[in-house]
């Protein structure tokens, strides 16, 4: 749909925000909250979501039981191994996806996520996920919502590596309050410095195995925690697009996905309640191709972008330019936007664009069983947005040998709607049938997610021959796990074992193996924050050193990646800086 | 136990996610790819990998055969029908070499021999009709566990409903 006719792009807006996912969604809240005059594009088109996500359909009320249709194909853990990118170049599908859709429900999120074969890159193997539609992959996040602590923000000063983080937790504390109370978060208060608790709603409850779990690493000093999820439990009396959380458990079944909206998702919490004010003008299928440049000022004048669908070109003009397009499609963004006065692209004269990129591994793990609950009557354990957070516990107080950083675990246990245990269980007939009913619910497992250290050598570029559909160059990745992520990985999975073991846990399955770079979708780095110009990209309230009035407000700007999931710091930082923008504007100096 | 991992399997395991096998459409009248003597045979192994017990109804009630020939018939790949076709066809061979006749001809005792001699190797299979064994029951689990005998009588899963409060117990 073109709709040059519905948005004036004669204007000069106060601000144009590039991307509509956690960090631009955010973005226009703060800066139309502050009365100025926005402008969002968004690459991808405005879907009916609810229509997509459909969460309590049942399996058998879909034609291909929740399947997408025979032409489209989801890539595999193992064809990310196996091959290099681009991963559908050659494809006889119609449609390629990401690893997401590798799984049941995948249909009702097939709309969400794009097609590889629109959206090709090149170079080391790397397992990018990528949503072009208003919300981005908020539509389908894990909903996990977790603080970084001053033990991330001065990690460097703690152990020698890298870069410290150019604020502390006193800096961001109270807009992790404010994202708290305005987009609601389930937890359970534990008092952990190093992982600040939320103000939390309703926690989720544990399962028997769960309990077990968690009264055993009490005794080693270790926390296993419901489930902090960006879902608000209670209800949100500002806002009427969200309802609370209702148990319905859909959450656990899908590629992921609220249509009621008790999940944080951005249009619902933050771009919807935006349009309200007035101040807000959103422009769907919008494919932004560059940060255009006044050359008399050196400042962003606004950005060039593409209609998605027609493939006609746009300007638009903004006083100032926040990119909140993604860690790795902001940095593209920077490095497409190349003038005489910025020849390696706008706001890159340290050369840090691209590179420090960060992440968290995943992979280790270990699944097991309760014994205890063999056999006992079916309860119903699914309907929670999450089950289970465990904290890191490595290099705290005391220094490891072998790596730096830490880890903690994402589990969770009890009976779902489909019962995993059906393919592994052996045989068949009768005694196979009560053996899969009887141990369904048994089962406890968990996952690590670990820090993954910066380093400028790990990095993306512009390809130099490759293109998307719409004629953009593509990124070429230089990003492979260290020798500091493989030690890590092995820790992960004997202490997973550990633990499982000391809580009389009977262990089936560790998982020892490393998933592809770019698995855990927490890409983060590429223009990371600092005092210093040489060495970093943007300042603390993520302004870019080169250009005043360019600011890059996603996970682009971390400067590490912590063990935590990274969403409410990216919304918490982003709140800060566009409150500090709204600030310097009034004030005339930006 | 260990299945190609997904992200969402890895950190909730035991929440029930159902993977790999595309699904397809659940009734049919007639078979759409298989001949009715394939599919005889079909839906006489989907009954005794999963039957009807005292506890509920099995695969053939569950129309998994009907599922499973839908989900073949459309598949993109026609690798996959020969697959099918191929594999039934390797049960009566070795029905025919153990018992001298074929699968549907063969007494109850018979066709539990043939699919325990199948199934032999299950978790590492290498013969074709261990292959096909797998794969006959991954698809036969999988339309079963996602069907309505599977979910409501079965399992008696109780979710997917509007709950006021999270079951289990609360973190003191």
């Amino acid at each position: 749909m073109d709709m040059s006719d519905e948005v004036d792009l004669r204007k000069t807006y106060d601000a144009i925000v590039v991307g509509s996912g956690a960090a631009g969604g955010m973005a226009a809240h703060v800066l139309t909250s502050h009365g100025m005059k926005v402008l969002l594009l968004e690459a991808g088109q405005k879907l009916n979501i609810n229509k997509e996500l459909k969460s309590m359909e049942w399996p058998y009320d879909h034609p291909r039981r929740g399947n997408m249709p025979p032409d489209s194909h989801a890539l595999s853990g193992r064809e990310y191994t196996i091959r290099k990118p681009p991963y559908a170049q050659g494809s006889p599908y119609k449609h390629v996806y990401s690893y997401v859709e590798d799984g049941s429900g995948s249909d009702y999120a097939k709309n969400i996520v794009v097609d590889e074969k629109d959206h090709p890159y090149t170079g080391t193997e790397y397992a990018w996920v990528r949503a072009r539609c208003l919300g981005g992959k908020t539509n389908i996040w894990g909903r996990l919502a977790l603080r970084l602590s001053d033990y991330d923000f001065k990690a460097a000063t703690r152990d020698g590596y890298g870069e410290d983080w150019p604020i502390s937790y006193a800096d961001i504390s109270p807009y992790y309050d404010k994202v708290d109370l305005y987009l609601g978060i389930s937890g359970h208060k534990e008092n952990l410095p190093y992982l600040p608790d939320s103000i939390f709603q309703r926690a989720v409850r544990l399962n028997p195995a769960e309990v077990k779990l968690r009264a055993s690493l009490q005794k080693m000093g270790r926390v296993l925690t419901p489930y902090r999820a960006g879902v608000t439990t209670d209800g949100l009396k500002h806002n009427k697009y969200r309802v609370h959380c209702y148990g319905r458990g859909a959450c656990d079944r899908r590629v992921g996905g609220c249509d009621i909206h008790a999940a944080f998702d951005s249009p619902t919490g933050l771009i919807y309640p935006a349009l309200e004010t007035g101040n807000l003008t959103l422009r769907t299928n919008a494919t932004v191709s560059e940060v255009t440049v006044d050359k008399d000022t050196g400042k962003a004048s606004g950005v060039a972008f593409i209609d998605t669908e027609t493939g006609k070109t746009y300007t638009a003009q903004g006083r100032a330019v926040l990119l909140a397009a993604s860690t790795l499609e902001s940095a593209r963004l920077m490095l497409l936007s190349k003038s005489s006065l910025y020849p390696n692209g706008i706001g890159n004269s340290s050369g840090h664009v691209g590179h420090n990129f960060c992440e968290h591994l995943m992979g280790p793990g270990v699944y097991g069983l309760d014994q205890e609950l063999v056999g006992k009557p079916r309860t119903l354990d699914d309907g929670r947005p999450g089950s289970f957070y465990l904290a890191r516990f490595r290099n705290l107080t005391d220094r490891n040998p072998k790596f730096l950083r830490g880890y903690g675990f994402e589990g969770g246990s009890g009976t779902g709607m489909f019962p995993d245990n059906a393919y592994g269980t052996p045989g068949f007939g009768s005694a196979y049938k009560k053996t899969v009913r009887d141990y369904a619910g048994a089962f406890i497992g968990m996952g690590g997610f670990g820090e993954v250290l910066p380093r400028y050598d790990n990095y993306v570029e512009l390809d130099p021959q490759v293109k998307d559909r719409w004629g953009i160059p593509v990124l070429r990745f230089h990003i492979k796990f260290g020798d500091n992520e493989k030690k890590m990985a092995k820790d992960m999975a004997d202490s997973a074992r550990e633990m499982f073991e000391a809580a009389g846990i009977q262990v089936l399955n560790v998982s020892r193996d490393i998933l592809t770079e770019g698995y855990s979708i927490h890409e983060l780095g590429t223009s990371r924050m600092g005092a210093d110009p040489k060495k970093s990209v943007v300042n603390q309230f993520q302004q870019s050193h080169d250009v005043k009035n360019l600011l890059v407000v996603d996970g682009s700007t971390h400067v590490s990646a912590s063990c935590q999931n990274p969403t409410w710091t990216i919304m918490a930082l982003c709140w800060r800086s566009c409150d500090h923008l709204a600030e310097e504007m009034r004030k005339g100096n930006v | 136990m260990s299945y190609e991992i997904n992200r969402r399997d890895l950190i909730r395991i035991g929440a029930g996610a159902a993977m790999a096998v595309p699904a397809a459409f659940a009734v049919a009248d007639a078979p759409r790819f298989f001949t009715p003597a394939e599919f005889a045979l079909l839906d006489e192994m989907s009954e005794m990998i999963i039957p009807a017990d005292d506890h509920s109804p099995g695969a053939r009630a569950a129309q998994v055969a009907a599922y499973i020939d839908a989900h073949v018939a459309e598949a993109f790949e026609s690798k996959e029908r020969d697959d099918w076709r191929n594999g039934l066809k390797s049960v009566e061979d070795l029905s025919r070499k153990m018992h001298g006749h074929a699968f549907m001809e063969a007494s109850p005792g018979e066709r539990v021999a043939v699919l325990t001699r199948m199934a032999k190797n299950e978790m590492n299979p290498k013969a074709p009709e261990e292959v096909f064994f797998r794969e006959l029951k991954h698809a036969t689990a999988h339309a079963y566990y996602t069907s309505k005998i599977g979910i409501h009588q079965e399992m008696e899963y109780k979710g997917n409903v509007m709950l006021e409060q999270f079951v289990g117990y609360e973190v003191k």
